[in-house]
C-alpha cells in the first residue's frame, strides 16, 4: 500500500513542520503542500483518476483565508466516488471550538481530527493506523 | 420644542375626535381615527406617533383590548385609556398589565390631557433612548462575540505552529534545515505581534476621543516615507509621494497615520512579483478644507467579489499569510471617525487604487 500527503495549511511554518514531520516517519512518502484551499481543491479535480492501490491523506487546516476547510471538504464531497475514495481527509486545526469540531466531524468525508501542533508521536500513529486499516 | 409630539386618539364618536383635535391641535400633531382599524393603519404609517389616546367603549373592540393588541405590534406609542367611572376592574387589571401607561377620565380637561401627554412624552424619550442603547448593545456583543472567536484562533494558530516547529527542532541535524525553520518561526511571532498591534488599535480607534489639531501633510508623509523608501528599495518597488497643501487642515494625526499605514502596508504587501515595472504613488491634495489621498499600486489587484467585503471585521481576501483581517476594518473605522469616505477602483493583475476624501474638522 503506497500513502502520500497533501498539507492544505494557510501558515507557511505549519506546511514546512508539517512536510518534515511526514518525511521523517518515511522518507519514500510523497507530500504536496498547499497555503490556498482552492488551488488543492482544483488540483485534486483535475487529477486523472488512478487505478494504483494508493491513498492519499489530506491534513486539512480549518481556518483559511479565499477557501476555509468547511468550505474545501463541500468541494470534495462533489466530486466522484471513485476519486474521493483515493483520499482520505484528516483534519489538523488549533481549534478548540466545539461548535467547529462537532460541524467538521460531522461530513462523511472527514475521517478525524488532529489538534495541532502536529507531532512525530501522532503522525506515526496514524500512519501505522491507516496502513492496518488497509492491510 | 422643534417639533410637534405626535399623538394618536381613537373614538367611534366623530363629535369626540372633533372637540379633540379642535383644542389640541396648535400645539401637538393630532391623528384621529374612528375605529381601531383607522388606528391601526394610521399607527402603521406613523411609526413617530409617540402618545395614542382610546376611547374605553366602543363597538365590537374596547380601548383596553385594543392596547393589549397594539402592546405587542407596536410597543412604542405610550397608550393612555380615556374612559368615564365604568369597567374600573378591567381598567385595573390592564394597568396592572402593564397595558396602559395611564388614563384620563371622561369628560376630560384641556389640562389634564396636556399633563398627560407631557408625562408620556418623558416616558417616551426614556423609552425609545433604552431601545436604541440596547441595540447598541447587542451589536458590541455580536462583534465581542466574533473577536473572541477570531482572536483566540489567531493568537493560538501562529503560537501551536511555533511549538510544533521547536518539537520538531530536536528532530534536525541539518543546519540549513534548522535555518530555514528559524527563518519561518521568526515570520510568524512578527505577524502574531502584528497582529496584536493591530488589535490595539482597533482598540483605541472604537474607544479614542479625537484630538484636533493642524495637521501638516509634508511633515507626516516625510515620517512615513522614512519607512516605506526601506521597503520600496527591497522590494525594487519605486515610491512617489507628490503632496499639494497651501492651507491650514485640522484634523485628528493618529487616525490619519493608521489609515496610510494600513494602505501603503497593504501596496507593498500584495505587489505583484511577476511584474518589472512596480510602483506605489500616493497623492495627497488639500483644497478648499478636504484632503484627498490617493494611494495606487501596480499589485496583485483585489478580485471583483471580494471588493464588497474587504472593509468587514476578519475579512482576508489573499491567502498570502501576512493579512490580520484588521487592516482595512481600521482604516473604515477611523474614516468613520473622521467623517471621511473610501473608495476603491481595482483591476486583478493591473493593481488596486484607494482614493480616500477627509474634511477638515
Amino acid at each position: 500500500m503506497k500513502l502520500a500527503f497533501i498539507v492544505i495549511d494557510d501558515s507557511e511554518l505549519d506546511c514546512f513542520v508539517s512536510r518534515k514531520i511526514i518525511e521523517h516517519v518515511d522518507k519514500s512518502l510523497n507530500v504536496k503542500t498547499y497555503q490556498n484551499a482552492e488551488l488543492a481543491i482544483e488540483i485534486i479535480k483535475d487529477n486523472p483518476i488512478d487505478n494504483s492501490e494508493g491513498l492519499t491523506i489530506i491534513l486539512l487546516d480549518l481556518h483559511m483565508p479565499i477557501m476555509n476547510g468547511f468550505q474545501f471538504v463541500e468541494e470534495f464531497e462533489k466530486l466522484p466516488i471513485q476519486k474521493q475514495k483515493k483520499y482520505m481527509i484528516v483534519v489538523l486545526s488549533s481549534t478548540r471550538n466545539a461548535n467547529d469540531i462537532s460541524r467538521i466531524l460531522s461530513y462523511n468525508g472527514v475521517e478525524s481530527m488532529l489538534e495541532k501542533p502536529l507531532t512525530l508521536e501522532k503522525l506515526t500513529s496514524l500512519v501505522h493506523r491507516v496502513q492496518q486499516g488497509l492491510n | 420644542m422643534s417639533e410637534k409630539i405626535k399623538i394618536l386618539y381613537v373614538d367611534d364618536e366623530p363629535d369626540n375626535l372633533v372637540g379633540f383635535k379642535a383644542s389640541l391641535r396648535l400645539d401637538y400633531q393630532v391623528l384621529t381615527a374612528i375605529n381601531t382599524q383607522q388606528a391601526l393603519s394610521c399607527l402603521n404609517n406613523h411609526q413617530d406617533i409617540k402618545v395614542v389616546f382610546c376611547d374605553q367603549r366602543m363597538p365590537n373592540v374596547t380601548g383596553v383590548e385594543f392596547f393589549e393588541e397594539i402592546r405587542i405590534s407596536h410597543p412604542l406609542p405610550v397608550r393612555i385609556l380615556i374612559t368615564a367611572y365604568t369597567d374600573v376592574e378591567s381598567i385595573i387589571n390592564a394597568i396592572n398589565k402593564g397595558n396602559i401607561f395611564r388614563y384620563v377620565k371622561k369628560p376630560w380637561l384641556e389640562s389634564e390631557i396636556i399633563a398627560a401627554i407631557d408625562e408620556a412624552n418623558k416616558f417616551y424619550i426614556a423609552n425609545s433612548m433604552l431601545f436604541i442603547k440596547n441595540e447598541e448593545l447587542q451589536r458590541a456583543y455580536n462583534e465581542l462575540n466574533k473577536f473572541a472567536y477570531s482572536v483566540s484562533h489567531d493568537i493560538r494558530a501562529p503560537l501551536s505552529g511555533i511549538l510544533g516547529a521547536i518539537n520538531f527542532a530536536r528532530e534536525i541535524d541539518d543546519v540549513e534545515e534548522m535555518k530555514e525553520m528559524m527563518y519561518l518561526m521568526e515570520k510568524s511571532l512578527k505577524k502574531l505581534d502584528t497582529y496584536i498591534i493591530s488589535m490595539h488599535d482597533y482598540y483605541s480607534l472604537q474607544r479614542g476621543e479625537l484630538k484636533i489639531a493642524d495637521v501638516d501633510f509634508n511633515k507626516l508623509m516625510d515620517e512615513l516615507k522614512a519607512i516605506y523608501t526601506v521597503l520600496s528599495k527591497t522590494n525594487n518597488v519605486e515610491f512617489n509621494v507628490t503632496i499639494n497643501q497651501n492651507e491650514v487642515f485640522r484634523s485628528d494625526e493618529v487616525p490619519i497615520r493608521l489609515i496610510f499605514n494600513n494602505l501603503l502596508s497593504n501596496a507593498f504587501k500584495y505587489l505583484d512579483k511577476t511584474r518589472d515595472n512596480r510602483s506605489v504613488d500616493v497623492t495627497v491634495e488639500v483644497q478648499k478644507g478636504i484632503a484627498t489621498l490617493h494611494v495606487k499600486d501596480t499589485g496583485v489587484g483585489i478580485l471583483g467579489s471580494h471588493i464588497g467585503e474587504i472593509f468587514n471585521l476578519f475579512y482576508r481576501a489573499n491567502s498570502q499569510e501576512a493579512g490580520s483581517g484588521f487592516g482595512l476594518y481600521n482604516v473604515k473605522s477611523a474614516l468613520l471617525k473622521l467623517n471621511g469616505q473610501i473608495e476603491v477602483n481595482s483591476v486583478m493583475h493591473q493593481g488596486t487604487t484607494f482614493k480616500v476624501t477627509i474634511p477638515s474638522i
